[in-house]
């Protein structure tokens, strides 16, 4: 590459030396040259969105009032009163340990049961996970459409099942409505314990097992001194990732309930998005997505550092 | 190891009878939802109500599909989502692909940077959507596919980040170090020799960013109106089911379905790195 | 304690015919090596033993009861594994005394077994530790224990020693021929390693490619090979073979090699019946049996030739001297200080009474 300067050309030595230091200069920094767009963009993306909301927290910021006046606490006090935003964290709360939990179980169980191969295996875990990789307003679709008389199947199928018929309004009825997000949500990602716990499972040394079953070792405690010991970091990875999803249900809620009725299945991420982008009290909405995020990062904190930490080991 | 546990527990028939009992009471589960939203997308609509359901309907019909991905604008967001997610995918995991391997080969950042960057994974949406709505609205970003591509790069870097580093930390480093001893410099080790090995790996995780772009919709909702909406999006407009499109909505899910059913089945072999990011190799 | 037979056992593995048809008898007390080169299936026997694997077809007993169909857990026999398997969150103390917690001993019992068996292999200052914070050879020596606790009839080993380093090896092979003259239970033990074949045996298996190619005491094999294939393995270093024609003239007979310039006479102690004029055969003769020649005529039996040496190796104690007969490149033994540096030239007497014979085609001793 030769650089023009006025009309004639710049001496290739001169130019050669100025591509030689070019380069030096690259090889020396690479590790940060390559790292610097990804970086830069979450920075610019992610970082910098969070500051700008920062500054959001502490002014008026709302469609129907303007201007952007210093409003103090007075967007996280909105926040902390609304009784639809403390309900809120509480509906989230139990619904993200609930459906960890019963995942963590149902997967589990599928785990153990699919560690020894069998014809067609192959075959039942492609359709084990197939629900993960299905957008989640689907699935809320899908199993609102299943369950909502009177077009879905279910109170037909439950009718026949048990002998007498069942009319249940999955969507709207209290507490069915719980349940139908929960089997939503456990219908989706149990397969992802499944199949974090399975990996986990192969992982473990043969020998263990066979040493196990020559010293005559009852199914008891062979599952509770080798499987349970051996399987620990992989159960608090794949829960450290399942919880921290769980808590940001809104797809699900989006398509079968809308929140309702009433506020009765809001969640954090729902509440917010309706006092956000459905009221447009930005800044109220703002404050309360702070708020999660510090109890959020409490929790990140706490697990995620373990998990590398267990990593490491 | 599974023939081990097979040879194990070959003398205990007892725990085949549960254990048959579990996996299929579960493959059912999975299977009957998903089946009842396809058949619907090909019943008449006459078929809708009917008691007892119809599992079958005695003349499908296609013309839901048409409804859906003409009347509905299916067919728009279904093309905007496969630009996006394409755009998205190729940026993210290039991005990606690079800073993983200067955390893998040089510790960039070291403990620090790895763990801000798998934070980002779990930071929720509502918290960056927010701002970013008012800022694309300054920035005439909002409802651009522009601004959805780098908003969901931003959002896949973690997965793809950290799918690489752990990927990257398990290739032998000697091929690169033969390279730059030949004389090469460190960007020619890495995209000559370097990224050629790693090629299975990179694809295993643009695919997973392909779907976690597709099936998104938190971001699409927020940040697109008219013009740039994805598919996921277009499910809005069947909310209610006043209008029984009950078969309009199903035929949309189905199409949106497929691809992503298919990636996910090709990519099963790297399903625990994917889920993982890479933490596990499964 | 109990005696391990087997008859006529098969074992089709991976898509390989593992174990083709192998007959053992194994006295009760005795310690017994299968040694061969990896895949010879001498692994796979000793897991049929154990139960891990099923026997295709074949019988296998122990102590007189047929064990085909009996679980692992119930033939009692205990195995040490090449990688330890030990439970890694459990103190030693739990690791070797977990089996007989399962089968419901009381605490006092368990305690004082856990502990003789701790001072036999010397590990009881460690019972309170975990294997994580153990080096390789006190592991081994826990999974050992937790072996022995149990008082099986049978001990197995799966190439035990193989991860562990030179020094270490020689350490833990003279611990386990001890703990076999301490206890006196059969054991059966697998290596691919001739030296802890020979060392540990009181019968020594050779297997190859999934039979049995020779088994008997470890000093019958190794002087009276019954193959090629026995008399490369067994020995460091190994035997050197040398292609040559055997000519028989009356009572005598002369092995020549090459174009006839070397010509050695075969005692007549060693000449064979079914030794044909005129054939082919093949000389294996062990470095040992190749000396520095002293006095002036060659030791009865032996044939002395003037060799010019090409390759010096001392290792302190002797030397290996590299030369050639007629072409063929040939390994001898010497003193340290036979010869002082390659090139020079000196008588060697080659004991040809210890000499093998081989078919080339078949590989038999003749």
């Amino acid at each position: 590459m030769t650089q023009y300067i006025g009309s004639g050309r710049v001496a290739p030595a001169l130019d050669r030396r100025r591509q030689a230091t070019l380069s030096a200069f690259a090889e020396r920094h690479f590790r940060w040259l390559i790292a610097l767009p990804a970086v830069g963009l979450i920075l610019a993306l992610s970082v910098y969105p969070l500051l700008f909301s920062l500054w959001v927290n502490f002014v008026n910021y709302d469609f129907d009032i303007p201007g952007h006046d210093f409003v103090g606490l007075q967007n996280f006090a909105d926040v902390v009163s609304d009784p639809n935003a403390r309900s809120a964290l509480l509906v989230t709360a139990l619904l993200s340990v609930v459906n960890v939990a019963i995942e963590f179980v149902l997967g589990l169980a599928l785990a153990l049961a699919l560690i020894k191969t069998f014809r067609g295996r192959t075959l039942v875990m492609s359709i084990l996970i197939v629900p993960l990789f299905i957008s989640p307003v689907i699935v809320g679709q899908s199993w609102a459409l299943f369950l909502e008389r009177p077009f879905g199947p279910a109170d037909y199928l439950l009718g026949e099942i048990l002998g007498h018929p069942v009319t249940v309004s999955w969507l709207t009825e209290s507490p069915w409505y719980y349940l139908s997000i929960i089997i939503a949500d456990i219908w989706q990602w149990t397969p992802f314990m499944f199949v974090v716990l399975l990996a986990g499972l192969a992982a473990i040394p043969p020998h263990l097992y066979e040493v196990a079953e020559l010293d005559a070792l009852s199914a008891r405690m062979t599952f509770l001194y080798i499987t349970v010991p051996q399987l620990a970091p992989v159960i608090l990875l794949a829960i450290t990732f399942r919880l921290l999803d769980a808590v940001r249900l809104f797809d699900v809620i989006f398509m079968m309930t809308g929140g309702g009725p009433g506020a009765a299945t809001y969640t954090v991420s729902y509440y917010l998005y309706q006092v956000g982008f459905q009221q447009f009290h930005l800044g109220v909405a703002t404050a309360g997505s702070w708020i999660f995020l510090i109890l959020l990062s409490i929790v990140i904190w706490v697990l995620v550092r373990r998990l590398l930490r267990a990593e490491k080991s | 190891m599974a023939e081990a546990a097979t040879r194990l527990l070959r003398g205990r028939p007892s725990a085949a009878v549960p254990r048959i009992l579990c996996i299929g009471l579960f493959v059912i589960f999975v299977l009957v939802p998903l089946y009842w939203m396809v058949i619907t997308s090909i019943k008449p609509t006459s078929d809708y109500l009917a008691i007892p359901p119809v599992w079958f309907p005695a003349e499908p019909t296609i013309v839901h599909y048409t409804a859906a991905l003409f009347s509905y604008r299916g067919l728009d967001g279904l093309i905007n989502s496969l630009v996006i997610a394409s755009a998205s995918t190729v940026l993210s995991t290039v991005l990606g692909t690079l800073m993983a391997y200067s955390m893998a080969r040089f510790n960039t950042g070291g403990e620090h940077l790895a763990f801000w960057v798998l934070s980002q994974r779990f930071l929720p949406p509502v918290a960056t959507a927010l701002p970013l709505f008012l800022m694309f609205r300054s920035w005439h970003l909002y409802d651009t596919h522009v601004g959805l591509i780098i908003v969901y790069t931003v959002m896949t870097l973690p997965l793809s980040v950290w799918m690489m580093y752990a990927y990257f930390r398990q290739l032998p480093r000697s091929l690169e170090d033969a390279a730059l001893v030949d004389g090469l410099s460190r960007w020619q080790a890495l995209w000559m020799v370097a990224v050629p090995l790693a090629v299975p790996g990179i694809v295993a995780a643009a695919v997973f960013v392909f779907v976690a772009v597709w099936t998104e919709f938190f971001f699409a909702l927020v940040l697109t109106s008219r013009h740039a909406f994805t598919l996921p999006t277009v499910f809005r407009a069947f909310l209610g089911f006043q209008g029984a499109q009950y078969g309009e909505a199903c035929a949309l899910a189905t199409t949106s379905l497929v691809p992503s059913i298919v990636l996910g089945i090709l990519v099963q072999r790297h399903l625990v790195r994917g889920l993982t990011l890479g933490a596990l190799r499964g | 304690m109990a005696g391990v037979r087997i008859s006529g056992l098969h074992k089709h593995f991976a898509g390989v015919h593992a174990v083709r048809g192998i007959d053992l008898d194994i006295p009760d007390g005795e310690f017994t090596v299968l040694v061969g080169p990896s895949g010879c299936g001498k692994s796979t026997l000793l897991r049929t033993i154990a139960g891990l694997e099923d026997a295709d077809a074949g019988t296998i007993e122990i102590g007189e009861q047929v064990v085909n169909a009996v679980r692992p857990r119930d033939r009692d026999v205990a195995m040490v594994f090449q990688d330890y398997a030990l439970y890694p969150h459990m103190t030693v103390f739990g690791n070797i005394s977990l089996s007989l917690r399962a089968r419901g001993r009381p605490k006092a019992e368990i305690e004082a077994r856990v502990r003789r068996v701790a001072d036999l292999l010397g590990i009881v200052n460690l019972l309170g530790r975990y294997p994580r914070q153990l080096s390789g050879g006190q592991r081994q020596r826990v999974a050992i224990g937790r072996a022995i606790v149990r008082n099986p009839r049978v001990f197995l080993f799966d190439e035990p020693l193989s991860n562990l380093d030179a020094q270490l090896r020689d350490e833990m092979r003279s611990e386990i021929k001890r703990l076999h003259q301490d206890i006196a239970t059969t054991m059966i033990y697998v290596t691919h390693d001739q030296i802890e074949a020979m060392t540990l045996a009181d019968r020594i298996v050779l297997m190859r490619d999934g039979w049995i190619e020779q088994e008997g005491a470890p000093l019958d094999l190794y002087e009276q090979p019954a193959t090629m294939f026995v008399a490369g393995f067994l020995g460091s270093p190994q035997m050197n073979f040398l292609r040559g024609r055997l000519l028989c003239s009356g009572e005598g007979a002369v092995v020549r090699f090459g174009e006839g310039e070397t010509a050695l006479a075969l005692p007549p102690a060693r000449r064979r019946p079914n030794m044909g004029d005129g054939a082919e055969v093949i000389v294996g003769l062990r470095p040992e049996h190749a000396r520095r020649a002293a006095g002036t005529e060659p030791t009865p039996g032996a044939a002395r030739i003037e060799a010019t040496i090409e390759l010096l190796q001392p290792t302190g104690s002797r030397s290996y001297a590299t030369f050639r007969l007629a072409g063929q490149p040939v390994l001898a033994e010497l003193q340290a200080h036979d010869v002082s540096r390659p090139g020079e030239r000196i008588p060697i007497d080659l004991d040809l009474r210890r000499a093998a014979i081989f078919d080339p085609q078949s590989g038999k001793a003749l």
